[in-house]
């Protein structure tokens, strides 16, 4: 039973690989099929936000990461979309262990990428993205100026280079993304203002910015590598997560390494929503 | 094809990485931690050009004065004594350093002047039998005048509380509010407690901020209104007692005052303090507070160097002996007239 279920799961996440390159051999749409993946890592981070204090603060920061990959109908079925929802808070405090800030981020990111096949282990995928975040940063010192509020909204460009191959007969995923924020928006006092100022008085002119490359040169990279193990797929990260900003005359970055580990799930959707009852174990 | 991606990867992340966002840094020597605080001072402390106008303050000049006591071989004393004499250059309350060592802080706004306010006084006019509430001290006088006393806008006066204050005082000829010797604290509290004197919204002040690192980069001021309170407010008469330790909030809060038509400031000029502090650090993690957003009153007049009563009296050296506080007695003498 547990070698059945693997050799599902393993075809599907190959088919989704090698879509386009070998023909359809099973009866299921592919857009069926949806690869989610959950993962906890833990990691390094710096933080620098000038509104607060011009030093950069340093420590350890937790991350989670849940996402989902399934292929679509579009351009004849060659376009997958991935969604990342990503939450981390970390705990970092200055060189001179004087001072602390906490911070903590939520992101969700919406891709859709179009595979180009390459041989029949490497392909590359490359498309559009839009990415939401929101969060905070705490300074447990300032007096009027004690945190910072994040909220942005960005549309960028998203790519992937993926390549499957074997170690001792075992299928091995290797995979590398790559976001990059082109265009959006931000919300950021001016260099010295108040939030007094902006939430009690209502003076928001200027505080909602456009960012593109020359204000926010910012990236998400991350590096997996799937292996079976036993009845499941264990997926190892290693996460570079670098946001920066430069708006309002507020200098901005946190620059985040995290490893992470989590399982990989192949769900197979039921459309019909008649099977679906009828295939639900709680009927079993 | 592959050499290509790899190739276009590699000139990506190089043109990348040249893009990094920081700030300038600074060494953890003496000299750095000088040359940081004197950088966080002209970048972004809001009364540069107006205390050049007041007394000749030439921040450039302090620089240069003050570079010749820093050596790399002094103390963390030495620098600390350096660093905070620098900063009295400013003559600002609100303006500190503070590290394991102590807090340098400049206090002459109070200390050069008379007191004018005394508790042991103020405990022969309130007595044992008084209203503690929210902060709060009150009592009814014999000769029908209410008395609050405000010792402080750090934690907020809950509406709830002040409501029932007033209206216990609400059969009182007048009322008397005692802000001296309040350091300040909350701006949003001394608002609210303003607005409980106000029938109509009133323009009372202004505020800017610093949007650049110029000594003359500031925006636009935005007008502060205060709105009468939902809740219970006093009709009559109000005296508001004032001395040189009635600072920061307090300011604000004698400012605001001082446009409604039914009160009056009695007592010593404020000590003023109208700019909104922020915190910064230096490279050997001390931190530093300084005015960073100054606020106006209503005709854009500076307030930083205090607000002048409408009846100015200090404390006589005679009633003092006498166990009097002359100028709650003053304000008897406004409030039964």
């Amino acid at each position: 039973m547990k070698r059945t279920v693997f050799f599902v799961a393993f075809s599907c996440l190959y088919s989704i690989l090698t879509w386009g390159q070998t023909e359809k051999n099973d009866s299921v749409p592919q857009n069926r099929f949806v690869n989610r993946a959950t993962m906890y890592g833990i990691g390094l981070t710096k933080i620098l936000d000038s509104y607060l204090s011009p030093s950069e603060y340093k420590g350890m920061e937790l991350r989670f990461l849940r996402e989902n990959i399934r292929m679509t109908n579009i351009m004849d079925g060659k376009v997958s979309s991935q969604t990342i929802f990503q939450a981390h808070a970390a705990y970092t405090k200055n060189d001179a262990d004087t001072g602390n800030e906490i911070s903590t981020l939520f992101s969700w990111s919406y891709a859709l990428h179009y595979h180009f096949h390459l041989s029949p282990n490497f392909k590359i995928l490359a498309g559009p993205y839009g990415q939401a975040n929101g969060g905070f940063i705490y300074n447990t010192r300032n007096s009027n100026n004690p945190a910072q509020g994040k909220a942005y909204i960005n549309l960028g460009a998203s790519a992937m280079a993926i390549y499957n191959f074997h170690i001792n007969k075992k299928p091995l995923l290797l995979r590398y993304q790559l976001n990059i924020p082109l265009a959006g928006i931000m919300f950021s006092p001016e260099y010295q203002q108040s939030y007094y100022e902006i939430f009690t008085q209502g003076n928001w002119k200027h505080v909602i910015q456009l960012t593109s490359l020359h204000n926010q040169p910012s990236a998400f990279q991350m590096l997996t590598l799937d292996v079976p193990m036993l009845s499941s797929t264990m997926r190892f990260s290693y996460i570079l997560d670098i946001h920066q900003s430069h708006v309002n005359q507020i200098k901005c970055h946190t620059y985040s390494h995290s490893f992470m580990i989590g399982l990989v799930k192949n769900i197979l959707i039921i459309k019909n929503k008649d099977k679906q009852i009828s295939r639900s174990p709680l009927l079993y | 094809m592959m050499k290509k991606i790899i190739l276009y990867i590699i000139a990506f992340i190089s043109i990348f990485s040249t893009s990094c966002v920081k700030e300038d840094e600074f060494d953890n020597t003496p000299e750095g931690n000088f040359e940081a605080l004197w950088k966080i001072i002209d970048e972004r402390y809001c009364f540069l050009d107006y205390k050049q106008q007041e007394y000749g303050l030439d921040w450039n000049a302090v620089h240069e004065k003050y570079k010749k006591r820093i050596s790399s071989s002094m103390t963390s004393k030495a620098l600390f004594e350096v660093l905070g004499d620098m900063l009295g250059e400013l003559h600002d309350g609100h303006v500190n350093l503070y590290c394991s060592l102590g807090t340098s802080r400049y206090w002459k706004w109070f200390e050069d002047y008379p007191k004018n306010f005394n508790d042991s006084i103020q405990r022969n006019y309130l007595g044992t039998n008084y209203g503690i509430s929210s902060g709060l001290k009150y009592k009814i006088f014999e000769n029908n005048i209410g008395y609050i006393y405000v010792e402080s806008f750090s934690n907020a006066i809950g509406s709830g509380n002040l409501s029932e204050v007033l209206n216990e005082l609400s059969l009182c000829n007048g009322l008397i509010i005692d802000v001296r010797n309040n350091g300040g604290g909350d701006l949003t509290t001394a608002q609210d407690l303003a607005a409980r004197f106000t029938n109509k919204k009133v323009l009372t002040s202004y505020i800017c901020h610093k949007n650049g690192t110029g000594h003359k980069d500031f925006s636009s001021p935005i007008a502060i209104y205060i709105e009468p309170s939902n809740h219970i407010r006093w009709q009559k008469k109000v005296a508001v007692l004032t001395n040189r330790s009635s600072y920061s909030a307090t300011n604000d809060f004698v400012n605001n005052m001082s446009f409604f038509p039914n009160v009056t400031i009695i007592g010593d000029k404020t000590g003023g303090g109208s700019g909104l502090p922020f915190s910064s650090e230096l490279p050997n993690g001390w931190s530093v507070r300084f005015s960073s957003s100054p606020m106006f009153d209503a005709n854009m007049n500076q307030i930083e160097f205090g607000i002048s009563p409408d009846i100015k009296i200090n404390m006589s050296a005679a009633d003092i002996l006498k166990g009097k506080d002359t100028i709650i007695e003053s304000a008897f003498k406004y409030l039964v007239q």
